[in-house]
Formats: structure tokens, sequence, C-alpha cells
């Protein structure tokens, strides 16, 4: 792969979140089955006649990097909001391991977990999960106030993060009193104000109108640009994951289907059901040309048209080209990586031609060949 | 979430009608073997005597020896009589405060709580009741029944919240502590007064105590409700923020649960003075007592002059602590600086009160109703009882009631061999509800024929049954109308809701002036007492019935008979069961009270028992009530309770 070299460095950041063989399975004895490998070999409908039991999540394993936007998506009922409960145990784990900065939480005690999720993780829920009788003010500082802060203190505090998520004058109002995209700013900003490492959203915008959800969505794209905090972030909705991940994963059945960036999803989906998963997407908007591109004939193509960044988006090349009525060079750092022209283009958006085709139905294990957006 | 378990495949409705047959057929195999066994065992219709247990003796002596030790036995000494010397004590001094305040002081400090809670025109009722209470003649009893209502509230809610957050915090407590509070809910208040009179005798303590009792489970129940049907997902994000589980508690799931608490502390001051009338019978003075005595010598003025200060108290209590659990929009929040100023003016009146030296009610204010009154009512006594052309009088309708209704009923069900009327009890149950309501029904009725009651509860049973049906014809037609018509309902909002707040015990002074004394009048009362309830569940439930339901059946075009018949009525199922099961709680509960106006059977016994001395008689009769009041609540509880499914 061309650009592994790029890509090592960014491996190479510790992970924030670092799961491994995680398991949850709801029902009587549960913990018999992630031990039980004719158990675990069973589909969901054979696993619930044989025992009684659901596996919401089963061996999922990924790392959460520092600084990325780490989207889970899947349907409903395929247990991706469990996992993200697994992650700070609101929802027990069965088997499996989970580390914060390296740190066990699985063995943490009452006061290490209550620390945890104090000052190291919070988050956004899809219902709000506001406390109804306070005002905006005082849900924000309910976490500094869990802390122990004092009031002063605390309220100048949740006044600054009530004014980053853009609800100046709306600080005495009571939660019944603001609309849906409002709440949700307040349940954002409670996460935002005890300052967490990780943020991370269970569906944080399913239950919104699609303008308000549409700007919701951008918020959170401005508060990462501004602060690069690290988010796990859980939807069932494909355009939020392609527009807000660095990286999905894609959950069915409480496995991890494929993990990887939004343009190796779009581009090679390890298995049918992701293929049928991506086919509406606009492949143009999410695929780079770095993807489209192919090596330059002679030093002639290599040194002539327009010239694009690798991680433009294919319709960005097709304006290129369309304007200069050429192939365009792609171009990194005054070097020339290959070039595209109108066919890759349109081969790209009629889906025809996929470079790098993976083998077909090959299984996608975490931490294989991902491109980090900003890496690349 | 991949949490969820699937639904249970349901039966398809041609099925439905299998399981009952199932039933059936179970209960037809088990009569045909036991039936026999018993008749030839113990045959004749009423209970054999020779499964009778004769628990009066040891009761009496029991209840000897407790006479006998209160004095000296270290259990009274050191624990009941401490527990009864505070509650004299606390009532004594809550009266003589009230009384020291006097009568301006304390309407004003009503009228300003009331105001601060509810509002002005609330207020102003408030002032008003008082003002009547005084005008009427009653300050004095009015101030003993609230001194032992304040006492008696105090307790059932720390009794009953910290019950509550007991069952709302452990599951284990839930399960142990639900059905008790369930049962004690529909048990009638007579049940508990004679243990309570056993241990403290007559008197003060006693009544405090039985109110305790019969007042603290709604106050214990909802709190455990509230605190139970807090939003899960509040509750998983407080938790997410890292919070203690006291913090849990303290900051997110009492606050949440404000409306149940504060339903909880209406539902108990209601109950609460329902009690402390009801308890008069056990010494507790007041307003009660002054009813009490009125209704014993038949003088219907003196106890309506009583009465109405206990119907404006239930009133003003019920609506000032209902208007407390309500969010006021557009009010922000109530700083404590007007509290502070409320209070201030109300001492300032209470002071100045007491300056002019007005503490007591003048006595030239006072209106004597009770004459004009039984005037009126010896006037309708001789015009209005018998002998009334073409519609007859209202003694002749009780006369007519008891003999062509009551009195074979009552025939009818002792007639019946023992062993039919228990099969027909497990029957019902069984049909209506689950086999363990059919076991329980069973063996409470069972239960009353061991303690050697039988006929005398059949003959309560009967004027349950009679009182039951009126109050369900009646009932389901003024629900259905209220359903139907807007403006119905809006005629008869007001009228329900006040009825709704009446003690129990209050009923009887109109059918006595109408009725006179018998068991007419009790059926009368009963069905007055529980008719509110009914028509109030069944409209609800008929208008709570999915509209686009409704919708679909309109745009096929169905009249409105058909809507009601093949939609409303079939979906508001579940509501109409509830409102039988309620209207023969409710009508129970006041049939026993009709023992003091001459209903007889159970009721009487527990009234004989605590007049005579004899509490061993009043005892078992008070036992009998408890076996019937579960049995009739079994037999008419729909509710198929399944053990919740461990997540």
């Amino acid at each position: 792969m061309t650009a592994t070299n790029v890509n090592g460095t960014a491996t190479e950041r510790p992970p924030v979140f670092s799961v491994d063989g995680l398991w949850k399975v709801f029902g009587p004895k549960a913990g018999r089955v992630p031990a039980d490998p004719e158990l675990t070999a069973l589909t969901p409908a054979e696993l619930r006649s044989r025992t009684g039991c659901t596996a919401a999540v089963r061996d999922v394993s990924f790392d959460v990097r520092k600084g990325e936007v780490f989207v889970v998506m899947g349907l409903s009922g395929s247990g991706k909001s469990t996992l993200v409960r697994c992650l700070t145990r609101l929802i027990e784990p069965t088997a499996g391991s989970i580390a914060i900065d390296g740190e066990d939480v699985r063995a943490m005690d009452k006061s290490r977990l209550r620390e945890l999720r104090r000052h190291r993780a919070a988050m956004v829920f899809q219902h709000f999960g506001l406390l109804p009788h306070r005002t905006v003010l005082d849900n924000v500082a309910y976490g500094l106030e869990v802390q122990g802060v004092g009031r002063a203190e605390r309220r100048e505090r949740a006044a600054a993060v009530v004014a980053k998520v853009g609800l100046e004058g709306l600080e005495h109002r009571r939660p019944g009193q603001l609309s849906g995209g409002q709440r949700q700013r307040v349940g954002l900003a409670r996460a935002l104000a005890v300052d967490p490492e990780v943020l991370l959203f269970d569906e944080p915008f399913s239950a919104l109108d699609p303008l308000i959800r549409r700007d919701m969505q951008e918020e959170v794209v401005r508060l990462h640009r501004e602060e690069g905090r690290t988010m796990v972030f859980i939807t069932h909705d494909l355009q939020e994951a392609l527009k807000l991940g660095d990286r999905i994963a894609l959950m069915r059945d409480g496995r991890v289907v494929q993990l990887g960036t939004p343009e190796e999803i779009v581009g090679s989906p390890a298995d049918d059901y992701v293929r049928a998963f991506v086919r509406d997407v606009p492949r143009e908007q999410v695929l780079t040309v770095r993807t489209a591109m192919r090596p330059a004939a002679d030093a002639d193509e290599a040194g002539t048209g327009p010239a694009v960044r690798p991680e433009a988006t294919v319709s960005e090349a097709i304006e290129a080209v369309a304007r200069a009525g050429s192939a365009a060079r792609v171009m990194d750092g005054g070097r020339c990586l290959g070039v595209v022209d109108a066919g890759d283009l349109l081969g790209v958006v009629a889906g025809t031609a996929v470079p790098e085709e993976r083998p077909e139905g090959a299984a996608v294990l975490p931490g294989e060949a991902e491109l980090p957006k900003e890496a690349v | 979430m991949a949490t969820v378990t699937a639904p249970a495949p349901k039966a398809a409705p041609g099925v439905l009608t299998r399981p009952a047959a199932r039933k059936l057929l179970a209960l037809a195999v088990a009569a045909a073997i036991l039936v026999p066994f018993a008749v030839t065992q113990w045959g004749g219709a009423t209970w054999p005597s020779a499964l009778t247990v004769d628990v009066s003796e040891p009761l009496g002596r029991a209840s000897d020896w407790i006479i006998d030790n209160r004095d000296s036995h270290p259990l009274f000494l050191y624990f009941f009589g401490h527990v009864s010397n505070v509650v004299v004590l606390a009532v004594r001094a809550v009266y003589l405060a009230l009384l020291a305040v006097g009568w301006a002081g304390v309407t004003a400090i009503g009228a300003l709580v009331a105001w601060r809670v509810a509002g002005v025109r609330l207020a102003l009722g408030t002032a008003v009741a008082f003002l009547a209470c005084g005008l009427l003649g009653m300050w004095v009893p009015t101030m003993q029944t609230l001194a032992l209502m304040v006492v008696a509230v105090l307790a059932s809610v720390v009794v009953g919240a910290l019950l509550g957050l007991a069952a709302g915090l452990s599951d284990r407590m839930d399960r142990v502590l639900r059905p008790v509070l369930d049962t004690m809910q529909v048990l009638p208040a007579f049940a508990y007064l004679l243990p309570v009179v056993l241990v403290f005798g007559i008197g003060v303590p006693a009544a405090v105590l039985a109110t305790v009792v019969y007042a603290a489970p709604p106050m214990a129940r909802l709190t455990a409700l509230g605190l139970r049907g807090a939003d899960k997902e509040v509750l998983e994000a407080v938790e997410s923020l890292g919070t203690t589980a006291r913090q849990r508690l303290l900051t997110a799931r009492i606050p949440l649960a404000r409306k149940e608490l504060l339903l909880g502390l209406n539902q108990t001051i209601m109950m609460a003075l329902s009690m402390a009338v009801i308890a008069s019978v056990i010494g507790a003075g007041g307003l009660g007592d002054r009813v009490y005595q009125a209704l014993a010598s038949v003088d219907v003025g003196a106890a309506l002059a009583a009465g109405i200060p206990i119907v404006l108290l239930a009133v003003v209590l019920d609506r000032v602590t209902g208007a407390a659990g309500e969010e006021r929009p557009g009010e922000s929040r109530r700083s404590p600086l007007t509290w502070l100023y409320a209070l201030a003016a109300a001492a300032a009146v209470a002071v100045a009160g007491r300056l002019a030296g007005v503490l007591e009610w003048p006595d030239g204010w006072e209106l004597n109703i009770a004459e004009p009154v039984n005037r009126a009512v010896d006037w309708m006594t001789a015009h209005l009882y018998s002998g009334v052309p073409v519609v007859g009088g209202t003694a002749d309708w009780a006369a007519h009631f008891t003999d062509w209704v009551l009195n074979p009923l009552r025939d009818g069900l002792q007639w019946l061999p023992w062993w039919s009327v228990l099969l027909i009890v497990a029957a019902l149950a069984w049909l209506i509800g689950t086999w363990r309501t059919a076991l329980t029904a069973v063996l409470a009725m069972a239960a009353i024929g061991v303690l050697g009651v039988w006929n005398p509860s059949l003959d309560t049973l009967s004027q349950v049954l009679a009182a039951v049906a009126v109050t369900l014809v009646i009932g389901f037609a003024t629900g259905v109308a209220a359903a139907r018509s807007d403006r119905v309902e809006r005629a008869l909002r007001p009228v329900l809701d006040v009825f709704q707040t009446m003690p129990q015990f209050v009923y009887l002074i109109p059918v006595v002036a109408l009725f006179g004394v018998g068991r007419a009048p009790a059926v009368a009362a009963a069905v007055v007492y529980a008719l509110p309830a009914v028509v109030r569940i069944t409209a609800q439930g008929l208008r709570q019935v999915d509209p686009a339901a409704m919708e679909s059946a309109r745009s096929l075009g169905a009249t409105s008979g058909q809507q009601l018949r093949q939609v409303q009525l079939p979906l508001a199922r579940p509501a109409l069961l509830l409102a039988v099961n309620q209207g023969v709680v409710l009508v129970l509960a006041v049939v026993i009270i009709g023992g003091l106006v001459g209903g007889g059977a159970l009721g009487y016994q527990v009234v004989f028992g605590l007049a005579q001395g004899d509490l061993a008689t009043g005892l078992v009769a008070g036992a009998a009530i408890v076996c019937l009041g579960l049995m009739l609540d079994r037999v008419t509880q729909p509710t198929v309770r399944r053990p919740r499914k461990g997540a």
C-alpha cells in the first residue's frame, strides 16, 4: 500500500480506549457464553433458543486514538448502544478487556470508576437525560457539582460552556421550555463542562428534526476542529457516520463487520451487508482522488494539467478536470503521485472502476489498512 | 440495543375462549371429586360447625391479659406506654398551640399557606371554610380533629416515606412490601380499629395509631412508585457523570419523584382525615365524635352541623395539597422571602387577635343550624317518608328495597350450600384473574367460615352485592354519558371532585335523614360513596380509547352505537374491570361503617365489640372483614401480575 509510510506515525499514537474481545451477553448465566466456543459459533436466534441469552456485543475489538472521531454505526439492535455503555461500565461487560490510557477499566473499583466517569469520559444521550427540575445553567453545572466544585466556580464555568454551545440568554430556562435541539445543546454542554478526555455520544441527534440535526452535526464538527477532543459517536445514520467519522466501525448482530475510514467503507465494502448499506451513498463525495488516480503514463502527463491534493474528493477533482478540459495531477508537496482523467473519475461515480479492490469477502480486522484522514 | 427479549406469542382471538373453558373444566373436575366428600362429611347449607375454630375464647383471654398487664408488663411500660404518652403529648401540644393562636390566627395562617401554595382563590376558600367552622359552633371540635390530624399525618408521612424509600431502592423490599401495601389499601377502615384498641385501649393514642396505619400506605406506595418510575435515561445520564448513590438519590431520584411524593402527601392527608373521623368510635374526639353521638341519637341537625366542617376541611385540604403538586407554568420560583412575609403577616394577625382578646370564637357569632335542620327532617319524616301518592315515600322505598332485594339476596346466599359459595368464588376469581387470585379468594372465604361468622358475613356480602349492582348500573350509565358528551362531563366534574374528597363517615348523615336507620340506608350510603370513582374511571377509560381506532371505525361508517359497543367498550375493558374492583372495595368500606346506622352484620359486631368491651367478638368480626375485603378484591382483580423478567 502506498500510504503505509504516512500511516505508520498515526498508528503509533497511543489509543485512548483500547477494547479487546469485548462481550456483553444478557440473560441467565450469561458468563458461560463467551467462554464456550460451541456457543459463540451460534447465530443470535440459535443462541437464544439454546440458552435464553442474547449477545448484544460479540467479541468486539478496536482502538480509539487520541483526537479522532470514532463512529460506531449499525441499525437498531446491532448492539452499538450497549457497546458505548460498556466503555464506562454503565453496563457491565461480560467478558473481554477495556483499557483507557492503558488502565484496565474492568478492574477499577467503585471510586476509581467514579473518577473515570467524572473526569475522563462524559456522555451525551439520545433523549438528553436532563434533570427537569433544574435550570439550563444548573443542568450544565451538574457534573461539576457532582465533583464537588464550589457553586460560584461551577456556575462560572457552566456559563462559559453554555455560551460555547450557543445557548446564551437561555441559562435560566427549564429543559421543559426548550426545543429538542436546544435540549441536546444542554446535554452537550453538560458533557463538555467537566472537560473530559473523551466525549461519548449515544445517537445524540436521532430524536431531532433533519434540519436541526444538520446544525448539531456541524456544531460537533466545529467543536472537534476547535478542541480536537477524542469522540466516540454512536449512530444509525450512515450519512452522519460518513460526515463525522475519521474511522467507522460498522456493527451487525453485535459484531463489527467492517472497521475503516469512510472511504474504505464506501470504496471497499467488506461484505454484501456493507455493500448493500453503502449502495446509495454518493461515492464521489466520499472517495478521494488518491483511490481514483493511476500512475502517470509519461513525463508529459505528469508535468501538465491542474493540480489537486490527494485527499480531495472525487467531486472536487471532477470540477477541476471539467474546468481545465484535461487530466488533473495529484500533487503532494510538489511531488506528483499520479493523474486522474475524466474516465477515471466517471468510473468512480458509476462504481465500475474501484481501484485497490480488496479481495471479495475478505475479513476486515481492526487496525488493518487504516487511513486516518488527517494523516494523509 | 439488543437487550429486549422477544414478546411471548399471543393467543389468537379465536382461541381466547379456550382458556376460560379449560379453567372451568378443571374447576368442575376438582368439584366433582371434592364436593361429594364434603357433602357426606359436613352437609347442610351453612358452614359446618365441625370446621370452625372458636377463637373468641383465646382472644378474650389475650385481651383480658392485656388489660390486666397494661400497667405492669415491661412491654407496655417501656414501649407501648411511651408510644402512647408521646402521642398524647404531641396531640395535646398541637391542640393547645392551635387554641393559643386563636381563631383569627389559625384562619390567617391557613389562608396564607393556601395563598402561597395554591393562589388567591383557594386562600379565600380556606378562610371561608375556617370561618364557617366557627359559625357552626364547631371551632373547638375542628381544632381537636386538626390537632389529631397534624400528628397523625406527620407520623404517616415519616413512616410512609421511609417504607417507600426502602421499597423504591431495594427490589427485595419492594417484593415484600408491595403485596402488603396493596392489601392494606383495599381493607375497610373499620378493620384497623380493633387491633389498636386491643393494645392501647380506647382513647387518643389508639385513634392516632389507627389513623397512621390507615394513612401511611399510600405515602409508601407513591414514594416507591415515584422512585421507581424515574426516567431511566436521566438516571443513566446522572450515573454517567460519576455520581455516588447518595448524590443520585438526593439530586435526581427524589426531585424527579416530586409529583408522586406530593400526591402521596395529598392522599395520606385525605385518608388520615377519613380515619380521624371514623376513629371517633375509639375515642378520637373532635368532629367525628360529634357526628357519631348525633347519629346514635338520630339527631340529623347536630350531625350535619359537625358534618359540614368535615366536608369543608376535606375539600380545602385536598385542593391545597393537590395544587402543591401541580406545576404552575409562567411562575418563577417562589422565593423564601415571600414565605417569610406571609409568616410575618400571619403572626401579626395572631398577635392582634390575642391582644384583642378574641381567642375563642365569640358565642354571639354562632349559627345554630341543628334546630332548623331537625325541623326540616321532622317535616320530611311526616310528609315524605311514606304515603306520598303514586311515588311512595323514602321510607317505603327503603322498606321495599330491604324486602324485595336485600332479604331475598341474603336468604339466598345463606341458603346456598357452603361449598357452592366457595365454588362460585373460585370460578369468578379464576375467570377474571389467575389461579393465584382464585386461591387467595377461596382461602379468605373459607377463613370466614372457620372463624365462625359465616352467616353475618353473607349478610354483609348480600348488602355489598346489592350496592355494587346499583352502583355499577348507575355508574356505567353516567360514565358512558360523561365520556360521550363534553357538556355532561363538565357538569359532573365539580360534583365528582367534591364527592370524592368527602370522608366515608359523612355519607351516613344524609341517608339517615332520608331513609332512617337500617340496612337500606347503609346500602344507599355505600352507593353514593362508590359512585364517583366508578363514574370517573369508566369515563376516563372510554375517553382514553385509542383515537386512531375510533377514527378508523368512523371512517368505516360505524354508527355511534356501534362505535360504543364494538370499539370503545371492548378496548376500555381493563378500565371497566378496574371500575368494578374499585366499586366493590369502596362499597364494602361503607357497608361496614353502615353498622353504625343499623346495617347490622359484621360492622355491627365491631361496633358492639367496642361498645361492650367485648373485644373478642369485635376482633373476630374485624378478621372476617379483612377476609371479605381480600376475597372481594381478588375476585374482581383483573390484572395479571407476572413476575418481572431479570434483564
